[in-house]
């Protein structure tokens, strides 16, 4: 199994680091959690146009757990959506950077996230807005765990399956953070309920991730899919790793020299 | 004469046939009157189930990929349970739409709270990019939707249960304009949606003690015709807000924000008082015990001894 050993990977989380430790602010394992996820569909499945954002045969990604933003900009910004400038004022006074997406400010950003349980209803609305348009783009939107306690995720899923919006493609970022509250947790078993095809993945194998977007076949007229991600809050990082105090906290330079010697 | 609601499906017809862009989404209400949309719009009807938060979300998707989405159902279930995703997903997204409320305040008297909406004014008011309206006969909506379903904004329609009964001429309606009723010079009415025949009626009695009665009718909530109401008030310098709201947040209080700087302002609102409605009977019957009557104005106005 490949666990993270990629090091445009590396790259991307000390450069997430970097981003809280300037801004002071931000959600480094909910980061780390999907950036695995995020880069590799960057990299080799979204079609995108990043001098134009809102091309019409793009592919939409919707991040709906917004406060892992950190992975998506980390992403923007490599494939030239967003600047140096902008990466330096994450959080800063004129910046276009906070700690949720915003669509009305981030080129490449479909949807402002942050309050969980839009992304994959809004999603919904864009996938049949697009069949009725006659287009075939795919979709893809990634949630939390955490956020399929939010009943829309489950209202948008059974509106999706029974609509037969196939182009639809959602990951579950199953990181166990669901199950502190919530113990009884059989996330593939309900997505399987609600009749979406279910698959479920190391979520830090790029093989495994790309095996299974392969597997999915964004059939217009068909049944959407689901890739549930076995991950891990704060991955790649022992330190930080895990439930608890890392959810949203600055490293302190001690802290930070362990966490950037675990990214080398 | 054509209820509000029908003539709204008569128009999503009319208006579909013509542009592709329309798109009805309605949670499993209508679907009765709206077939005839259905059979001429194939594949741009959906009753997509009893969801309303997921339904507000995917209009703005649909908004986000150029169509004109319409979404309908009961006003509180969507006003009140979606409001977030109204707030985010179309107004912070700056996201045009169309929703078309059935029920407005308690036209479902003896369906209890649960489907009373008074309060919608107010929250809605809150939101940038928002327009309200309160169509109260046919021919309002069919031309108010028309002048407003393509612009950029949400527009939320509050069709209303009842007809004012008074005939406006249709060239006289346009989005974001009030209509002046009446002409008088002692007080002013305004009134919104079926409390227009209240007012009328007032008016009547009014003149028969000698008063003078102008009434302003405001069909659009947002953005409002502060200039006609200001000249109308600067004139009568008494003003009456009759209106189907609550008392908080409603048409009464941006009347009064217009005026309130006019020397010897008298002002008073015959509106839903800030409680819950909890009594059955007809439409009529929570009218008169809220003290929406024509009795409840004429009785202000005869406190002022004009």
């Amino acid at each position: 199994m490949n666990h993270n050993n990629s090091l445009i990977n590396k790259e991307l989380r000390r450069q997430i680091v970097d981003m809280v430790v300037a801004g002071e602010d931000g959600h480094i394992p909910s980061a780390f959690s999907i950036l695995d996820i995020i880069t590799l569909l960057y990299r080799e499945v979204l079609k995108f146009d990043a001098g134009n954002p809102q091309w019409q045969d793009r592919d939409y990604f919707i991040l709906s757990k917004g406060h892992g933003c950190l992975a998506l900009y980390a992403n923007l910004h490599r494939h030239g959506f967003i600047t140096d400038k902008d990466i330096a004022q994450f959080c800063k006074k004129g910046g276009i950077l906070g700690e949720h997406p915003d669509r009305t400010k981030i080129p490449g950003v479909e949807a402002s996230t942050g309050s969980l349980g839009h992304g994959l209803s809004f999603a919904t609305g864009i996938a049949l807005g697009l069949r009725i348009r006659g287009r075939n783009n795919r979709l893809f939107v990634l949630v939390g765990d955490g956020e399929c306690h939010e009943g829309t995720v489950w209202e948008a899923a059974n509106v999706a399956r029974n609509q037969r919006l196939g182009n639809l493609c959602a990951f579950v970022d199953w990181n166990q953070s669901a199950m502190q509250l919530l113990p009884h947790d059989d996330m593939p078993a309900k997505w399987a309920a609600f009749g979406w095809n279910v698959q479920i993945i190391d979520g830090h194998s790029e093989n495994e991730i790309r095996r299974a977007i392969a597997q999915v076949q964004f059939h217009g007229d068909g049944i959407p899919s689901v890739i549930v991600a076995k991950t891990v809050k704060g991955k790649g990082v022992p330190l930080i790793e895990g439930h608890g105090i890392w959810h949203h906290r600055i490293p302190d330079a001690s802290e930070y020299a362990t966490i950037m010697e675990a990214l080398t | 004469m054509i209820s509000p609601r029908q003539q709204f499906a008569d128009t999503m017809l009319a208006i579909g046939q013509a542009d592709p862009d329309l798109v009805v989404v309605v949670g499993d209400i209508s679907h009765g009157i709206l077939k005839p949309f259905a059979a001429a719009c194939p594949g741009r009807y959906f009753n997509i189930g009893i969801l309303e938060a997921t339904m507000m979300s995917m209009g703005a998707g649909m908004a986000a990929v150029g169509l004109y989405p319409v979404l309908h159902t009961i006003a509180p279930f969507m006003l009140e349970r979606a409001f977030e995703q109204i707030k985010l997903d179309f107004c912070y997204h700056r996201l045009h739409g169309n929703i078309v409320t059935q029920g407005s305040a308690f036209d479902y008297s003896n369906l209890g709270c649960t489907h009373h909406c008074y309060g919608d004014f107010a929250l809605l008011k809150t939101l940038q990019g928002c327009e309200i309206c309160f169509p109260a006969s046919a021919v309002e909506f069919d031309r108010l939707f028309r002048q407003a379903y393509r612009n950029d904004q949400l527009t939320v329609y509050r069709l209303a249960g009842y007809d004012h009964e008074v005939a406006l001429a249709p060239g006289d309606i346009e989005f974001g304009k009030a209509v002046k009723v009446a002409e008088g010079a002692d007080v002013t009415l305004v009134a919104t949606g079926p409390m227009l025949k209240v007012a009328m009626l007032a008016r009547e009695r009014l003149a028969a003690n000698g008063c003078s009665v102008e009434v302003v009718y405001v069909h659009t909530i947002r953005p409002l015709d502060v200039d006609m109401i200001r000249d109308s008030v600067a004139k009568t310098r008494n003003v009456v807000v009759v209106e189907e709201h609550m008392r908080s947040g409603g048409l009464g209080d941006d009347v009064l924000r217009a005026v309130y700087a006019t020397p010897g302002l008298r002002f008073h609102s015959v509106s839903i008082p800030d409680k819950f409605v909890t009594g059955y009977g007809s439409y009529q019957d929570l009218c008169e015990s809220c003290g929406l009557t024509p009795e409840a104005i004429v009785s202000a106005v005869a406190a002022w001894d004009i």
